[in-house]
């Protein structure tokens, strides 16, 4: 095994040589894709030039863009980094990369903890060393949240913000309530509809949708066979050569502009997308589904290290941990990105300056109903079968 | 003694930049080259033989997709020809130096601004309700707004040149401003019509400019996955595109040899280029103007 890690280290000094080449050679015009996906945001440690930091690789969802209410009562600071929230980012950095010694903490969208547990990059969260984690939402404690948060028995993920995926879409363009993912299917709708370009959540969405309308012999819509997948596959590529798709999306501002140009009227994505477009003056609304939301939620992933970790900074990881289940950070993070995060920002919001206590209710009331009343299917991250999944997504692309 | 020691200094004033070739350029292209044959692991890979790579790269829609880059790459360099030569002329042969240098300058402005930036004002130009389409509506032109302005590879391929043209204009304007004057003087002389000058005379001479660009255009598309993505809409395929979908399920070895394929295309043509244009001749054109 060390001489495996070796290997991968090197590797990945070889290819970042060989990418600052290709990059060189290849990509002049415009090969920054991505954006910024691993900005250090240097004005978020907050510590006073402290020199201990936990560092912190999060989504830019997860990111409060100020830690002091942290820091000013810990002697450590927070280094936030931005990450990307894809599996093959994720586990390129922790497995192929130098992630166990860059990181203390993870904060990606769930579900991937299984491969990085099985290569040792993970540690399971003491959940009795959390003060507040006995008031959290407790979704994750079915047989689908489980799997979403842990492994073999074991909490690998704190969640910290929470979520249920439909469809949006703009009433003044579509004249009745929309209550099915079909209507991204609908012919009404030709060439006004987008899917986002992931196959974790609109090639999920369309299995959800086909098996609860008997139109395909799925089994699992969370973990596809091959053929499965394939059948998936086949119906979008249908409905993308007739002309039902405008585009497929990615990325926030995009979704975003493509509803505020009216270049899509129904669209599989989520919910800030909504929220945005009304703070610009549009009507818009995000779908109850019949087949049920996509859940899913943004966890804590505690980094196993190396070398053993000091017990201070152990402590200062969990006493971080405990501080995002409180009321500024949630009631902070979910007016920054209209997701429900814990119990506790709401009554935090209501009663401190600076926050809509009312947005934030609302909020928190909505998703809840999500879990509690709708229910759905939570995404898979890391199907059984990814290999078919790339594959088949890439054929949709192609067609 | 001395003899020996000069036979030797030419050969260590090439070792840094032997190095750093080495390392940073010929020792990962090998790499690379070498991990599309070893068979792929859970999360990584292991040293061995194998094509089931390159046999996934023919088999699973990718060889598609590279052709289609391939062709959109080679259409962004035709029209972008097309459209930056002229320009490149007009800056070299019809107006004065100083003019000339101001305008180039106006060709690089764009570029102080990001791709992205650049890339989504065509979204807000080229889309349903955009200036172009309303223009075409208003004028009667079309009943109704057009679909395929956008999100098609009509918009990547406007993406893709407007972002080229400045690679045009600057080495073959550099290239018609080496040709010598009398030389046109001369084909004047002896009876030719301008267009035959400049059909003997002055395009021949500015083909290492040409190629030139040819080069850095076919590069700069090849690789680009921004200005496909945002013009050809999320799902637009592109080898760059696909790589990172490759790379998103930890596929190496295809990933490598995805790369080493993409390499290979740029060694054919830049082998075709030295082929058929001695390099010497473009280290020429930096000459007196």
């Amino acid at each position: 095994m060390p001489n495996s890690n070796r290997t991968r280290r090197s590797f990945t000094k070889l290819a970042g040589l060989g990418a600052l080449t290709a990059a060189a050679g290849c990509t002049s015009g415009g090969g920054s894709s991505g954006g910024d996906e691993t900005s250090t945001d240097g004005s978020a440690g907050g510590d006073g030039g402290s020199s201990q930091q936990i560092n912190y690789g999060g989504i830019a969802t997860v990111n409060a863009g100020e830690w002091s209410g942290f820091t000013e009562s810990s002697e450590w600071g927070v280094n936030f980094v931005t990450i990307g929230n894809s599996p093959g980012d994720i586990l390129s950095t922790m497995v192929a990369g130098g992630g166990r010694q860059n990181y203390d903490l993870l904060a990606p969208v769930g579900g991937i903890q299984p491969p990085l547990v099985e290569q040792g990059a993970l540690q399971p969260v003491d959940t009795d060393r959390l003060e507040n984690w006995d008031a959290q939402y407790d979704y994750w404690e079915t047989e689908q949240g489980q799997a979403f948060v842990g492994d073999g028995g074991d909490v690998y993920g704190v969640p910290i913000v929470w979520q249920g995926d439909s469809i949006a879409y703009l009433p003044g363009e579509v004249d009745r309530e929309i209550t099915s993912y079909g209507a991204l299917f609908d012919d009404e709708f030709a060439g006004r509809v987008a899917i986002e370009d992931n196959y974790t959540t609109a090639g999920q969405k369309t299995a959800m949708y086909l098996k609860a309308n008997d139109m395909a012999d799925i089994d699992d819509p969370r973990n596809m066979t091959e053929s499965e997948i394939t059948t998936v596959v086949d119906f979008l590529i249908e409905q993308k050569q007739s002309g039902q798709f405008r585009t497929m999306w990615s990325g926030f501002e995009t979704a975003v502009s493509l509803m505020s140009e009216k270049e899509v009227v129904v669209m599989d994505t989520w919910e800030p997308v909504v929220f945005a477009l009304r703070d610009q003056g549009m009507e818009a609304e995000y779908a109850t589904p019949d087949e049920g939301y996509l859940l899913w939620a943004m966890v804590d992933y505690v980094v196993n290290p190396p070398d053993e970790r000091s017990q201070s900074r152990t402590d200062a990881i969990y006493d971080f941990v405990d501080w995002q289940l409180s009321g500024w950070y949630g009631a902070t993070i979910t007016q920054q990105t209209g997701y429900m995060t814990n119990p506790a920002a709401v009554p935090y919001a209501e009663e401190n300056e600076g926050f809509d206590g009312e947005q934030v209710a609302d909020i928190h009331e909505g998703v809840q109903r999500k879990f509690d009343e709708i229910g759905g299917s939570w995404q898979q991250r890391w199907p059984d079968n990814r290999e078919a999944y790339e594959e088949q997504w890439q054929r949709l692309r192609n067609a | 003694m001395v003899s020996l020691r000069r036979s030797w200094i030419p050969s260590l004033q090439l070792l840094p930049a032997g190095l750093f070739l080495g390392l940073f350029f010929l020792i990962p292209l090998a790499l690379t080259f070498v991990w599309g044959f070893w068979p792929r692991t859970e999360f990584w890979m292991e040293p061995g033989v194998t094509l089931e790579a390159y046999r996934s790269f023919v088999t699973t829609g990718r060889l598609a997709v590279y052709l289609k880059t391939l062709w959109l790459s080679l259409a962004t360099v035709a029209v972008a020809l097309v459209a930056g030569y002229p320009v490149a002329y007009y800056l070299a042969r019809k107006i004065d130096g100083d003019t000339a240098f101001s305008l180039l300058f106006v060709f690089v402005l764009p570029f102080i601004i990001s791709t992205i930036v650049r890339t989504f004002s065509w979204r807000f130009l080229l889309g349903r309700s955009g200036p172009i389409n309303g223009v075409l509506v208003g004028a009667g032109a079309v009943g109704q707004p057009l679909d395929w302005l956008l999100f098609s590879d009509v918009a990547v391929l406007i993406g893709l040149v407007t972002a080229s043209i400045p690679f045009v204009v600057f080495p073959v304007w550099l290239s018609l401003r080496t040709i010598d004057a009398s030389l046109l003087e001369a084909s004047s002389d002896l009876g030719a019509s301008p267009a035959t000058t400049f059909r003997r005379v002055t395009l021949p001479l500015s083909l290492p400019g040409v190629f030139a660009a040819s080069i850095f255009v076919f590069v700069t598309a090849f690789g680009s996955t921004a200005i496909p993505t945002l013009l050809g809409g999320g799902g637009y395929s592109t080898i760059g595109t696909t790589l990172t979908s490759v790379l998103g399920v930890l596929n190496y070895p295809l990933a490598a040899a995805i790369s080493s394929v993409s390499i290979a295309t740029m060694l054919v043509l830049l082998g075709l280029w030295t082929y058929f244009f001695d390099l010497e001749q473009l280290a020429a054109m930096g000459g007196d103007a």
